[in-house]
């Protein structure tokens, strides 16, 4: 097991998988049916000229202003929650009722309430990143040991100080934890959003491609979807391990 | 942030509070939206029990539910199919991990309803694009939990029954699978609630697609969208959304009590 071989070992899948792509696609003879690896690059070098651009950083817009809100919101409420029994006896049962509805349900009332176009994804994204950040926040709240809680309080410490150097850093790993699941279901949420009821962004734009038939494109445009998925999970995992970095007992709770 | 110190609500308080909440905000509500006079465009909430009603008892939403599910059904096991095997060799053979991983994740980021375009030209509107979505859908969760059940499976355990003389169909029955059918179970939870949620997604993107060009209402989704585009049905829509979260409560209820009939050593 030798350096080169850590780095050589995660290249043969990508490469097996590329290969049979190019095998399917020279079988299936048909550029339309099954664009090959080589003309798919080619349309995403030439997207990369045109309207790649804009329609990621709409994307990356909508997602942006959906899931800072989604998160910012979640969070409060879960502070809230967390700060107050009856907050929480309105809240919990709240979103037990709301969560186990798919964001993907709202899309035609979306549709409806705001119109085809950016709110669509934009509430969407809003809707899904609101639930995991909150149960995770407020679960992370209850677990908060007593013990140290009431340690630093008969020590002589201000609520403030419970609340900056006890409570938070014990609730911040399921903060982190909430916020990494939120985003994948903002994600999906995103295409969904874009696909069926958005006017913008790279979920709209395979639609788009499809229209003119340019399957090409539309394969492109899908696995510029998985890539910015991957970017966007692999960022936060970089936040989750920063974090245990600065404080490697935080470790256990994400 | 008193949480940690605040003694809980008695349980009726905890019960009784939440409903009130509730009741009094439908009743402002509804006594808003009649004042505004935006019936029709901001959902009522008489409207969405009448719309209820009617499409209860009409069995129009049980018929669109039934499509759905059964597709769900089948993705699911389509997904169970490829995804159980898949993980099972990739937990157990290290190397094949380190060199399919990175394409797993790829593929895992790809949000599913991102294939529609392709599942239609492959397979037709008629359905089959939809089971291609929840299969991909399905496949992932399966993945993921089998390869960790594998990794999880106490080698110690594989071990000691052997050299006391196990068969390996014994190893199997006795050790293999009661560590890794909790971890399994779990997987296919996940698997299902993303297969609900993914044809709901595919069925309105393909009824928005096919919207206009002789309908085809096969399930719950090209049925939002034929209320959506048809009917402008705003207080139907906000139903079929209630029922959709009632059916993925049901389906999670369902499962979580299946696992602990099935496998009562797990205290999960």
């Amino acid at each position: 097991m030798t350096r080169l071989m850590r780095f050589v070992e995660p290249m043969i899948g990508i490469v097996v998988v590329v290969l049979l792509w190019g095998l399917v696609a020279r079988v299936a003879a048909n550029a339309t049916l099954v664009p090959s690896p080589t003309v798919v690059w080619q349309a995403f070098v030439t997207m990369l000229d045109g309207d790649l651009p804009r329609d990621i950083l709409a994307s990356l817009a909508h997602l942006g202003v959906g899931y800072g809100l989604g998160v910012a919101t979640g969070l409060a409420l879960a502070l809230a929650a967390g700060s107050s029994r009856w907050v929480e006896a309105v809240l919990d049962p709240l979103a037990e009722f709301l969560r186990p509805i798919s964001p993907i349900a709202w899309i035609p009332i979306a549709i409806l309430m705001f119109g085809v176009g950016r709110l669509v994804p934009i509430y969407l994204i809003f809707y899904a990143s609101l639930f995991p950040i909150f149960v995770s926040t407020l679960d992370g709240i209850r677990h908060v040991d007593r013990n140290l809680v009431n340690a630093a309080l008969s020590l002589g410490a201000s609520r403030r100080t419970v609340l900056l150097h006890v409570i938070v850093p014990a609730v911040l790993p399921s903060i982190v934890a909430g916020a990494r699941l939120s985003l994948g279901v903002a994600w999906m949420s995103l295409v969904a959003g874009e696909i069926v009821g958005g006017d913008s962004g790279i979920g709209w734009r395979i639609l788009w491609y499809q229209e003119f038939f340019q399957m090409d494109r539309v394969m492109a445009a899908i696995l510029i979807v998985g890539a910015m998925g991957l970017a966007a999970d692999a960022l936060l995992r970089l936040a989750q391990r920063a974090l245990r970095r600065v404080n490697p007992s935080l470790a256990s709770g994400a | 942030m008193t949480i940690a110190l605040a003694p809980p609500l008695p349980v009726r308080t905890r019960l009784v509070v939440p409903l009130v909440v509730i009741a009094a905000t439908m009743v402002l509500w509804e006594i808003a939206v009649r004042a505004t006079r935006t019936q029709g465009l901001v959902p009522l909430p008489s409207g969405i029990g009448a719309s209820g009603l009617v499409l209860t008892t009409s069995g129009v939403i049980f018929e669109a539910m039934a499509g759905s599910l059964k597709r769900v059904a089948i993705g699911f096991a389509i997904g169970a199919a490829i995804g159980i095997p898949m993980g099972l060799a990739v937990g157990t053979l290290r190397p094949l991990e380190r060199s399919l991983r990175p394409v797993l994740d790829s593929l895992r980021s790809i949000a599913p309803i991102a294939w529609i375009p392709m599942a239609i030209l492959w397979l037709g509107v008629r359905g089959n694009a939809a089971l291609f979505v929840v299969s991909y859908a399905a496949t992932f969760p399966f993945i993921v939990s089998a390869s960790q059940a594998v990794r999880m499976v106490d080698r110690r355990l594989v071990d000691a029954a052997r050299a006391l003389g196990a068969s390996p169909w014994t190893v199997l029955r006795a050790v293999l699978m009661p560590s890794t059918l909790p971890m399994l179970f779990t997987g296919a939870r996940i698997a299902l609630a993303f297969a609900w949620g993914s044809i709901i997604a595919a069925e309105l993107a393909i009824g928005i697609k096919i919207a206009g060009q002789g309908r085809n209402v096969a399930g719950i989704g090209q049925l939002m969208v034929e209320t959506l585009y048809v009917k402008r049905d705003v207080d139907a829509l906000v139903f079929y959304m209630l029922a959709i979260g009632v059916v993925s409560l049901a389906i999670d209820a369902g499962l979580r009590h299946l696992q602990r009939r099935l496998l009562p050593w797990d205290r999960r």
